[in-house]
């Protein structure tokens, strides 16, 4: 019978192929507490004092950052708030906004709920079902969801925004924006961002170095109540594409996500030195009066085309 | 002998060789062992736990588009 490589005890719930370790419930939670918070402290991800924003989907890995962050909310390190964003997809998010809710509340974190509808005026759904649109379905999800997001983690007086991106996410972008030739993507890739303006909120990575796998492990494992459900607007994508590639990888080289982070995140000053655009000063929207690169953000510039008539 | 498998709230019943562990049966039925957890019997087990006849597993699918 397998035993736990740290405690003996049984059974396990993880072998890492990896590192060889195998881990009961307990020692494999802890050791996921404990790899998040060195990676907090390493990287300065968060200082005493700061207000967190997550923003909570309530799928696996925002639950996952607010439950870790959630025991330093506990011992007064940090405040934290979550926001959570109704996309408006009819069928897939009420669920997942149910979930969030009640995860926020279990924990006694304060949450806001604000909806794509409220603030431009049509809910996802809406905006796939016109013909004349011109961007995929996670374009303005991403452009909307970052702009509320934004808007309200300043409205809160948050210091930082954290996400749920994990290993996976991280190693996919890395190396979907190498293969692209991205290379001014490529040099802001890492866990925590560095703002062009004042007025967007520094977004934090808690879980970069923690497998896709190990996330989902974990929220069962601690038996945490998430939407494991998929997005039906999620599609084939080059992002699907690279993910499947690095995943079948990792079956016979279970360590080539962790070297593909840390080769990059040690060749990534001589990426920024030598490729980073220049940082052009950064404006403000006509419309909204967020920072925006053009006169109007991108969020209201697809706000106007949405709304166009014929 | 026969298991019973729980994936995507259905279940169906599987007939399997003796000896065979999750990782093994998780690909006779075409399904990545990098994108799900599972439960046996109620409990999260490693992929090469081996089966027994009469086992319950429950297939977790935790990451899509893997």
């Amino acid at each position: 019978m397998n035993i736990c490589t740290k405690c003996g005890a049984t059974p396990v719930i993880i072998s890492r192929k990896a590192s060889g370790q195998m881990l009961c419930k307990e020692c494999f939670i802890q050791s996921i507490t404990d790899k998040v918070m060195k990676g907090i402290r390493r990287n300065k991800l968060i200082e005493k004092g700061d207000k967190v924003a997550v923003a909570l989907s309530g799928g696996k890995d925002s639950v996952i950052v607010l439950d870790i962050l959630n025991s330093l909310y506990k011992r007064n390190v940090i405040d934290l708030i979550a926001i959570i964003i109704d996309e408006g997809i009819e069928g897939y998010r009420e669920h997942g906004i149910q979930i969030a809710v009640k995860n926020a509340q279990r924990m006694g974190i304060k949450h806001r709920v604000a909806s794509i509808k409220d603030y431009f005026g049509k809910t996802l759904d809406e905006i796939m079902a016109d013909d004349r649109r011109e961007h995929g379905a996670c374009t303005y999800c991403g452009v909307f969801r970052r702009w509320i997001i934004n808007k309200i983690a300043r409205e809160e007086g948050a210091t930082k925004i954290a996400t749920g991106h994990n290993l996976d996410d991280e190693t996919q972008a890395i190396l979907m924006n190498y293969l692209e030739g991205n290379i001014d993507n490529l040099t802001r890739i890492g866990a925590k961002s560095e703002p062009k303006s004042d007025k967007f909120t520094v977004k934090i990575k808690p879980l970069r170095e923690i497998p896709e796998k190990e996330v989902g492990l974990y929220a069962v494992a601690s038996e945490l109540d998430v939407h494991f459900d998929e997005c039906p607007y999620s599609q084939e994508s080059f992002r699907g594409e690279v993910g499947r590639f690095i995943k079948e990888l990792s079956v016979n080289h279970p360590t080539i996500m962790y070297s593909t982070l840390k080769g990059f995140d040690k060749i990534k000053p001589a990426l920024k030195k030598e490729f980073a655009e220049k940082k052009v000063g950064i404006g403000t929207c006509i419309k909204c009066g967020e920072p925006a690169s053009h006169e109007m953000c991108r969020a209201c510039l697809f706000s106007k085309k949405i709304h166009q008539k014929e | 002998m026969t298991i019973t498998v729980i994936i995507d709230k259905e279940k169906h019943a599987l007939e399997i060789h003796e000896n065979m562990n999750i990782k093994e049966v998780l690909d006779k039925m075409d399904i990545s062992s990098q994108t799900v957890v599972v439960k046996r019997n109620n409990e999260v087990v490693i992929e090469e736990e081996i089966l027994e006849d009469g086992d319950i597993i429950e297939v977790i699918r935790v990451i899509y588009g893997g």
